[in-house]
């Protein structure tokens, strides 16, 4: 699902926010700080503790939007997906590159892999919201 | 008479976030649902209890909206860097008119600020109503309580 390009925007310093949605319907948006492709279908994110809301859903297996853009270009892709794996407190997380961590102090970060289901080009733009992968 | 929780926000009091300076972000999702996010250049205050947001590429935004009008806005204080959590309801589109003519001049500034002319296109002024508005404290602020 995870092609080597959109994995290489994903690891980089780009704009990562969040979007989830809660028992009843309602969405919440807010920003993810870091983002680890482990294979071509999961993605471990790194998430502020401060986004109480969004852990919530998180940890409730509701679906997850991830939308990565390029601070220049505004190249985005959107990644659909769940929480496959149970949120881990950074500290109890493996392999976790600090730089990472610390590319913005937050009041406490969390980690929650991810299964990837599918992959939307969200780069400004007529092909806005088009499907990459699966094809 | 004794009041519970803070108090609420009103827009106006938190002006410097609609200056423009730092992007936001929306959430929306469908009647199923799945969720969508998208950066947003700017988020216009109309009144105090009003915003209006750009919608140009909004496929998916407003598709979620048509079935569910509920949507999650976080702004950025850019003086504090203090975030504000809002949640609205989708109110009306408009197409003409003032607030329409504010939005797209702002849109065709951006678009010629950074290149995307041709490309960032205003199709509509989308207004919400904000029902509710928290504020997130900047990691930094959050160390100092």
């Amino acid at each position: 699902v995870i092609t080597a390009e959109t994995a290489e925007l994903v690891e980089s310093p780009c704009s990562l926010i969040v979007g989830t949605v809660d028992a009843t319907g309602l969405p919440d948006a807010s920003r993810a700080w870091g983002a680890e492709v482990i294979d071509d279908g999961h993605v471990r994110l790194l998430l502020s503790t401060q986004a109480e809301v969004t852990r919530r859903n998180v940890e409730r297996g509701g679906r997850v939007a991830v939308t990565a853009t390029h601070f220049f270009t505004f190249e985005s892709v959107q990644f659909d997906h769940y929480c496959s794996g149970a949120a881990a407190a950074i500290a109890e997380s493996d392999g976790t590159p600090l730089e990472r961590v610390m590319r913005f102090i937050t009041a406490g970060i969390y980690a929650c892999t991810m299964t990837v289901e599918a992959v939307f080009d969200q780069t400004p733009g007529r092909s806005a919201g088009a499907q990459l992968a699966p094809s | 008479m004794t009041t519970d929780g803070p108090r609420p926000l009103a827009l106006s009091e938190i002006a410097a976030c609609f200056e423009g300076l730092i992007p936001a972000e929306i959430a929306t999702a469908s009647a199923d649902g799945v969720p969508n996010v998208t950066h947003l250049s700017r988020v216009h205050m109309v009144d105090d209890e009003r915003v209006a947001l750009s919608n140009q590429f909004f496929s998916k935004t407003m598709r979620n909206l048509a079935e569910n009008p509920h949507a999650c806005v976080v702004v950025v204080d850019p003086l504090s860097y203090d975030s504000y959590r809002m949640m609205l309801v989708y109110e009306r589109t408009e197409r003409r008119g003032p607030i329409f003519e504010r939005l797209r001049r702002d849109v065709d500034a951006i678009a010629a600020l950074t290149g995307m002319a041709g490309v960032f296109k205003l199709r509509s002024a989308d207004i919400y109503r904000v029902v509710e508005v928290e504020q997130v404290l900047a990691a930094v602020h959050v160390a100092e309580q």
